[in-house]
């Protein structure tokens, strides 16, 4: 007898002694699992509160509505409407005059400390508004002033009235002045028209993101022109057409080895080539999206060489075994097929490429920018660099600025994966 | 026995290799894959609307050989073919033939049904369209509603041109695969085990088709059935190894096998 073979029942009774011992494993593993997803989503969920709850009230702030009187004299003393006639004009005096008329200050002091409790955009806000509508000169017209920031932290408490006069940004006179205007009903809090028209502002009250919006949107159009087409057309390469020996095998690994390269370092070489050597201005989205390319390539090729190698090769095979040529087998059927996965891996790529920082500040894309970007020419920042910015200024409101940045930036990037999915959908084949 | 063994000590056919009419002649092919050889020293002759079947066991080197026939195995890089086959006294692995016409000339039935993730229609004609043979879109609609007839399959998508071949049954879309390889008017038709993934009533249409296709193309046909090859064929070549151990009338070979690892393979002892 051969006992190296066990018996049928010695055998059954082995399996199902570990058969408790295997399911306890399965159900660990099981567990394991939910745990780490569960943390995941509580992680997410805490993330998406803190940044929502402190966000939110970035997209709002307090105004004061003015009586207006439209004096074309004082306000466009030339009549044509330049900017130059407007800025010698004297939209400022008349706003404090109004505002001097409810809260009545007395003496240069009071006047001085009265004057500071509207922001200081209200002449521009006057020319702008002329500028639109040149019939509101000679009427009087009620118009919405924003606050200057201390006093919007004051009333939203986070300036206390209890804190000692000295220890606060905000005078006793000035509470003073704006109660009366609360008893007037003069102050309201309403959707900020800075946050998403204004842009940087060293003035928390008038600054927006729309600069960095525009900036962020050049600079990815920018990377997607350039990285999309090299990726993909070096992918096929690679995969259809190279013929696999060492230089292609070096090649592939150094490919690999880029995605792996911190980003910041691309900014040195972008700094290096593109601004040393080619002379190209700094600050510019042109750069940046070609210093983004660089770094979102890598990305791109390796899935799209993945979705090229997905193919079946059953479908090459009845191309070429009807004649087709190695390029229509490639344009024919090979990118079209693979299509859904290279642009899922583009767009992770442009994801990453829209939240990254450091490349972009080592070419200069972190500069004082007021002026909203026309071309990939115009100086600009990006909403990241922008964030990076706000979140470093002392001004307390520039934290619920930084948040509703924040909110921005996740909104661009959640329609972004929105559009991927959507895009697979709609162009995977089904059959 | 002992003229066996010296044949195969020889390295020679036994049998007919040589054709009265052939349209393409293979001579002395090897078969190299890196260093291994797949296909060793054949000869042979596909003759002009002939029907001929290469069995062997698995691994002998039928399909490989089937492929090289039309360079299919160009697309393999470790492949390399020695040797010489000609299609009108030309050699088709010469440097100067584009492998494009070549293909258009000899078409190809894969083992599984590979029909594209297209139309029914865009499927037939996307080789006319390639190959730029149609004038116009009439021209295109005869050449289609031509090929699917001829496959036999016309009747049976000519309500649904416009829905996927990926949709039809397997043995239809092995017809379908057939309609598109005929719709570029190929002179030679090559089959790998055209049959190997479908059941047998599909399996029996489409040896119905290939017995009627073989009076209008040469039809080379790879297969594992021996009952196949004796119902489709007129002409049978019996590989081993590598090697082409016997070319014959298909009657003569599955009756009167001539080498004893013929004999051995169709009495069910080898393969």
């Amino acid at each position: 007898m051969n006992n190296k073979i066990i018996s049928p029942s010695d055998a059954l009774d082995i399996v199902k002694k570990s058969i408790v011992k295997r399911r306890s494993r399965d159900n660990r593993l099981k567990l394991f699992g939910r745990i780490a997803i569960g943390l995941a989503v509580c992680f997410l969920l805490t993330l998406f509160y803190s940044i929502f709850t402190k966000g939110y009230p970035g997209f709002f702030q307090y105004y004061v509505t003015l009586d207006i009187k439209f004096d074309r004299e004082r306000i466009d003393p030339k009549g044509d409407l330049s900017d130059n006639s407007l800025f010698d004009g004297e939209a400022s005096k008349i706003v404090n005059e109004s505002l001097y008329s409810i809260i009545q200050p007395k003496g240069r002091k009071e006047r001085k400390i009265a004057k500071k409790i509207v922001s200081s955009g209200k002449d521009v806000r006057i020319a702008k508004m002329v500028k639109n509508n040149p019939s509101l000169f000679g009427t009087t017209a009620i118009v919405k002033f924003a606050l200057d920031d201390d006093v919007d932290s004051f009333l939203r408490g986070y300036i206390k009235r209890e804190t000692p006069e000295n220890e606060r940004r905000i005078s006793d006179k000035a509470i003073q002045f704006i109660d009366k205007l609360n008893e007037e009903g003069r102050i309201s809090y309403e959707f900020s028209d800075y946050i998403l028209s204004g842009s940087a502002s060293g003035n928390p009250e008038m600054a927006g993101i729309k600069g960095a919006f525009i900036g962020s949107m050049l600079t990815l159009s920018v990377c997607l022109l350039i990285a999309f087409p090299l990726g993909v057309a070096t992918a096929v390469y690679l995969e259809e057409i190279a013929k696999k020996n060492r230089i292609t095998e070096f090649i592939e690994v150094n490919i690999n080895n880029l995605a792996a390269v911190p980003s910041v370092v691309f900014g040195i070489m972008g700094l290096a080539i593109f601004i040393s050597i080619f002379g190209m201005p700094r600050s510019i989205p042109l750069v940046g999206g070609m210093v983004l390319a660089l770094m979102t390539l890598p990305t791109i090729i390796i899935s799209s060489r993945a979705a090229i190698r997905a193919v079946p090769p059953s479908v090459r095979d009845a191309a070429y075994g009807i004649g087709a040529s190695k390029i229509q087998v490639i344009f024919h059927h090979v990118i079209p097929l693979a299509m859904p996965g290279m642009l899922t891996g583009t767009i992770i790529g442009m994801a990453q490429a829209l939240g990254e920082t450091a490349p972009l500040l080592m070419i200069g894309m972190v500069a004082f920018i007021v002026d909203v970007p026309n071309s990939v020419l115009d100086p600009g920042t990006v909403l990241p660099v922008q964030i990076f910015m706000w979140a470093d200024f002392a001004e307390r409101m520039f934290i619920q600025k930084t948040s509703a940045a924040i909110i921005v930036l996740l909104g661009f990037l959640i329609s972004m994966n929105a559009l991927a999915v959507y895009l697979r959908k709609k162009l995977e084949r089904r059959w | 026995m002992l003229i066996n063994n010296d044949l195969k000590t020889l390295d020679l056919t036994v049998g007919d290799v040589f054709s009265q009419n052939p349209r393409l002649k293979a001579r002395n092919v090897s078969v190299f894959y890196g260093d291994n050889k797949a296909i060793d020293n054949v000869t042979i002759d596909i003759g002009n609307k002939e029907v001929i079947s290469f069995i062997g066991p698995s691994g002998c080197g039928k399909s490989t050989f089937l492929r090289c026939f039309n360079r299919m195995n160009d697309t393999i890089d470790s492949c390399a073919v020695k040797g010489e086959i000609t299609i009108d006294d030309e050699n088709i692995y010469d440097k100067k033939i584009d492998v494009v016409p070549l293909r258009a000339r000899i078409g190809m039935v894969f083992q599984k049904p590979n029909p594209f993730p297209k139309s029914i229609y865009d499927n037939v004609a996307y080789g006319p369209r390639i190959h730029g043979l149609s004038e116009n879109k009439e021209h295109l609609d005869g050449i289609v509603e031509e090929s699917l007839k001829r496959a036999g399959l016309w009747e049976e998508v000519i309500d649904r041109l416009d829905s996927p071949g990926t949709g039809l049954s397997g043995g239809q879309q092995q017809r379908l695969c057939i309609a598109r390889a005929i719709a570029v008017s190929p002179e030679v038709i090559l089959m790998d085990e055209p049959c190997s993934a479908l059941d047998p009533i599909a399996t029996a249409k489409i040896e119905e088709l290939i017995h009627e296709l073989g009076n209008d193309y040469s039809i080379v046909i790879v297969t594992h059935s021996m009952q196949q090859a004796a119902r489709v064929s007129k002409k049978t070549a019996y590989f081993h190894l590598g090697k082409l151990i016997e070319v014959g009338r298909t009657k003569d070979i599955f009756t009167r096998p001539q080498h004893h690892q013929t004999e051995a393979y169709i009495s069910g002892k080898i393969g």
